[in-house]
């Protein structure tokens, strides 16, 4: 296995007033290429951090954050932007969506970044939709689905532009323990069968228990891996 | 799915707003096409049948004050002076002096028809019946349609200033051709009779003219020409002011009082209202949207993009009021045209510089009243964004 | 708590909340203020025109005019005519013991209306003695009045704001004449302040105007008296003239400028008030939708529907009063007493004041508050069908 995403010497400050408040001071991280991991840690530990410098929403002061053999922490907004569209599929605890457009149209708004044909776009939105289970309820409104079903359409946006990489945060964080663990299945399904690479922030042990491992956060820093 | 389709799903996101909205700058545009064509047909009112080498000669101290016939023959020997007619004020009425005045001239009929050949259009019959009638009057369509008046028929015309030596203020006058205008829109609401036949027959102002017609050999020469014919009559009771046509009817319209300004006044202030009432509205929705705006940028929506869609948004609002309300407008304009008030002043119907300058400020207004929630949503950070709400 | 109390509080929390959408409150505010300062304006400047007519005219000044003019531009008066009219019926006597007869003539003679930089027309009377004794309101300010026989004129303080030309101690030139301006005179809220005046016969001889006349205004013992004298001319065949009150004359002038605000000030003021309508109603529907959670909690509580009607309702009219208030400040301090002119009806300029009076500020006062009620009505229906519930699906 080879990394997908390696972060060296990673540093982070926030500024609060006339307080600076440090986040990372040298954070080292390497997850590997069909990875599915789990971060956990109390509020305040950085996880929201970690997730915004990995989702490419925030940047470093320092240190390197390497995507796939790009260098990502050098890039500007735009580049982002562009790196986002191509790498990283995002889920939401609260999924979300558009409330203006039905299941298919939120499902195809990631895809209205490429290049691709209207009728290509038609076949991945289909086919994004089939795998979530969800290709009936495609002309539905997000406030005509449940949870677990704006869930899925937030999922089925997420792979439909066929990135290596999905962000969750606190994916199942809105959700009853049996559509939890519907949805998070759905995502073991992706990492075992597409060979996406997950990292999903999370509170709950139990949703941790579908990734590969768990990492703890404290502090900005990883106290303990659970394989 | 297109960026226009994203925008305009959002912008009937909730739809009673969006048509308030409309209805608000539709009412904008309304002012903005009637008032502005309005103008437009009275500045053209005042050009229409104005030639470029055309100048008007009148009494300095003012043009109801008159002049001896004998300047005519005057004028007409000033070198650069290649044509002179003259007219008299009459005050014209039928009938009814409140309620049916209008334009009427005494006129020396053969120089008057060669210099306003068409503005006046007749046949050539015509032309020779009003040549060779000491009594014939020629009056515009619109005026003949009005009365119902007939070629060849005799109508009793009076006048508000000048009365017979027999104390008739009316004079039979007999039509001798009923003429048009040189484009079918342009006002015919005019009578042209002979100068000869009122001059004979008043009891005072006799052998005067009310103002001189005179045509330049070419435009560059009217400044050259004018200042000579003023020069010629320096230091005589009857001075002259000298000017072209179009400044000559234009100083006269300003007298009623300044339309332009007015214009631009009630304008402006109705933008100024919508201005205010679409901005704010339009921020207070973008707001609304500060966290899907947050996730599309995350998806990987560029700021720049994310910032067309909201002026697109915008845009395409104001654009929707304004081609409602200039519709609107142009449709009023035309049934406005055919009513008798309206009728004066020519052709109303919308200019397509009007239509146009009123898209063009949909546009200005779109991305004015857009600029603000734009700018909010191209410096919103996603990490901000998605915390809210 | 009665409905009376609940009402009462419910639009206390309205009013309070106005500062949460600031913005779009203002908006609304700003939009009415406008619609109002444009009605106004109009109603002002036909107000002030009105009232400038109307105040020139005295009920006891008899004014002839030839039969079958409408103005006196048009008009023509002999020596002999003007003697028979002082055989009339209730003709007062002047202080030489004669009838008071003021016999005058109008021509037009070009200024230039500063505001536009054009030529317009201004009416250069002649009057004699009895011109002053006719017009009571007038008094000479500056200089001196002319001196009779000679070419001098003095000029109305109206003609001076509106028109240059005719300042002061200028001398002017009418054809081969030179004429000096030795004296202003003021006639506060009357035409005549737009006039030119000199001595009659000097005109009459440097005009070539004869011996005639245009018009004679003739002074009667009391306004009881006009109809007398009305009907003596109307009757008199060798006088063939018409006399009517000045009054009057003034009067059926001020009728026709209300034209303008028929056809053009009051179409603007409703169309722009249908703008400013929607946006107010934007306005509360965000209102009511703002606190839809606090309305139904009230409502669990047991305040009635009714109050929370009462509450939109309200809030809507406070906006539209303070545009209302906003609108009448801007015309009192912007257009309030702004001198302005139009061509009058004897076809010479006319200048006056922009007149804001207690009547038509209720006219644009009342349209703001219509704008208020229509747009509270309907987000207060809204507000009063919100239902109670314990937990709002946000």
């Amino acid at each position: 296995m080879s990394a997908l995403i390696q972060l060296k010497n990673v540093k982070k400050t926030y500024k609060r007033g006339k307080e600076s408040i440090t986040i990372f001071d040298g954070l080292n991280l390497t997850i590997e290429q069909g990875d599915f991991v789990a971060i956990m840690g109390p509020s305040g530990s950085g996880k929201t951090t970690l997730l915004n410098l990995l989702g490419g929403t925030d940047r470093s002061d320092s240190g390197e954050i390497n995507f796939d053999g790009e260098r990502i922490d050098g890039y500007n907004e735009g580049q982002l932007a562009g790196w986002r569209a191509r790498s990283v599929g995002f889920i939401f605890q609260f999924y979300n969506l558009m409330p203006v457009l039905n299941a298919a149209q939120n499902v195809e708004l990631p895809l209205m970044l490429t290049k691709l044909s209207a009728g290509k776009r038609r076949a991945n939105v289909e086919t994004a939709l089939k795998i979530v289970g969800l290709w009936d309820r495609a002309k539905h409104r997000p406030k005509e689905l449940s949870g677990g079903q704006q869930q899925r359409v937030a999922i089925a946006r997420a792979i439909v532009s066929d990135p290596k990489f999905l962000l969750c945060d606190e994916p199942t964080g809105d959700l009853d323990r049996n559509t939890a663990n519907d949805i998070l299945g759905t995502l073991q399904q992706l990492n075992q069968e597409m060979g996406k690479t997950i990292v999903m922030v999370t509170h709950d042990p139990e949703a941790a228990r579908f990734a590969k491992r768990t990492l703890h956060l404290d502090k900005g820093v990883f106290a303990e891996v659970t394989q | 799915m297109t960026d226009f389709d994203l925008v305009w799903k959002n912008l009937f996101r909730k739809p009673l707003r969006t048509i308030l909205l409309t209805v608000s700058i539709f009412m904008a545009f309304l002012i903005f096409g009637i008032l502005t064509s309005l103008n437009v047909a009275l500045d053209r009112a005042s050009e229409s049948g104005s030639a470029s080498n055309r100048l008007v000669v009148s009494n300095k101290i003012n043009f109801t004050q008159s002049m001896p016939y004998a300047y005519v023959n005057r004028v007409a020997a000033i070198p650069g002076v290649t044509a002179v007619t003259y007219q008299n004020w009459f005050g014209a009425y039928y009938q009814d002096q409140r309620t049916s005045r209008f334009v009427g001239f005494a006129v020396d009929p053969e120089t008057y028809m060669a210099i306003f050949r068409d503005e006046a259009r007749l046949t050539d019959a015509e032309r020779q019946a009003f040549l060779s009638e000491r009594t014939g009057v020629i009056v515009g369509k619109s005026l003949a349609d009005r009365y119902g008046w007939r070629v060849g028929q005799t109508i009793p015309i009076s006048s508000n200033i000048y009365s017979q030596a027999n104390g008739r203020r009316s004079w039979d006058m007999k039509i001798s051709g009923i003429f048009t205008g040189a484009k079918p829109t342009d006002p015919t609401t005019a009578i042209y009779f002979h100068y000869d036949y009122m001059n004979e027959t008043i009891t005072f102002e006799r052998d005067q003219v009310g103002t001189i017609t005179v045509v330049t050999a070419s435009p560059d020469q009217n400044d050259q020409v004018a200042k000579a014919i003023d020069a010629n009559f320096a230091n005589s009771p009857a001075e002259t002011s000298t000017v072209d046509e179009k400044t000559f009817s234009r100083a006269f319209l300003k007298q009623a009082g300044d339309l332009n300004f007015i214009v631009t006044m009630v304008v402006s202030a109705a933008f100024a209202a919508i201005l205010m009432i679409v901005s704010t509205t339009l921020v207070s929705a973008m707001r609304e949207r500060t966290k899907e705006i947050g996730v599309m940028k995350t998806l990987g929506f560029s700021s720049p993009r994310v910032l067309r869609m909201v002026l697109g948004e915008a845009v395409l609002l104001s654009s929707l009021g304004a081609v409602l309300g200039l519709g609107t407008s142009a449709f009023i304009l035309t049934g406005l045209s055919k009513s008798p008030v309206g009728s004066s002043f020519g052709d109303l119907s919308m200019s397509p510089v009007v239509a146009l300058s009123g898209l063009a400020l949909a546009v200005s207004l779109g991305l004015v009243t857009g600029a603000i929630p734009a700018l909010s949503a191209l410096r919103m950070s996603i990490i901000e964004a998605l915390n809210r709400g | 708590m009665s409905l009376l109390n609940q009402t009462g509080s419910v639009i206390a929390m309205n009013v309070r909340s106005i500062p949460q959408r600031l913005w779009m409150s203002l908006a609304t505010v700003g939009s009415i203020a406008l619609v109002v300062a444009v009605l106004l304006g109009f109603l002002a400047l036909a107000n002030g025109f009105n009232q400038t007519l109307k105040g020139s005219g005295a009920p006891d000044v008899a004014i002839a005019l030839r039969d079958g003019s409408a103005a006196e531009l048009n008009s023509v008066i002999s020596r002999e005519q003007i003697d028979l009219l002082g055989q009339g019926p209730g003709v007062r006597a002047g202080p030489d013991g004669r009838p008071l007869i003021s016999a005058e003539l109008v021509l037009i003679v070009d200024g230039i209306k500063k505001s536009t930089d054009t030529k317009a027309n201004m009416p250069l009377r002649g009057i004699g003695s009895n011109g002053l004794l006719v017009r009571p309101q007038a008094k000479i300010t500056q200089g001196r009045m002319f001196t009779p026989g000679s070419n001098e004129i003095v000029v109305g303080a109206g003609l001076l704001r509106e028109f240059s030309g005719f300042e002061l101690g200028k001398t002017l030139r009418f054809g081969a004449q030179t004429w000096k301006v030795v004296g202003v005179f003021e006639a506060p809220g009357t035409v005549f302040e737009s006039e030119l005046w000199a001595d009659a016969p000097v005109i009459q001889s440097l005009f070539k105007r004869g011996s005639t006349f245009q018009t004679a205004r003739v002074g009667l013992t009391s306004p009881a008296a006009m109809p007398a004298f009305v009907k003596y001319v109307k009757d008199e065949q060798r006088l063939q003239l018409k006399a009517q009150s000045e009054q009057t004359y003034f009067a059926d002038q001020a009728e026709r400028s209300g034209l303008l605000i028929k056809y053009f000030g009051w179409p603007l003021g409703i169309i722009m008030a249908i703008g400013a309508l929607a946006g107010a109603l934007n306005t509360m529907y965000a209102s009511v939708s703002s606190r839809a959670a606090e309305i139904a909690t009230l409502r669990v509580i047991g305040f009635s529907g009714f109050s929370a009607f009462v509450g939109t309702m309200v809030e809507a009219l406070v906006l539209s009063a303070l545009g209302a208030l906003v609108g009448v400040a801007i015309c009192s301090v912007g257009f309030n007493g702004l001198s302005a002119s139009t061509l009058g009806a004897g076809f010479t300029q006319v200048a006056f004041r922009l007149q804001i009076g207690p009547d038509i500020i209720s006219q644009a006062v009342t349209l703001a508050l219509i704008i208020g009620l229509i747009g509270g009505i309907f987000p207060g229906l809204r507000a009063s069908r919100q239902r109670p519930l314990l937990a709002l699906a946000t």
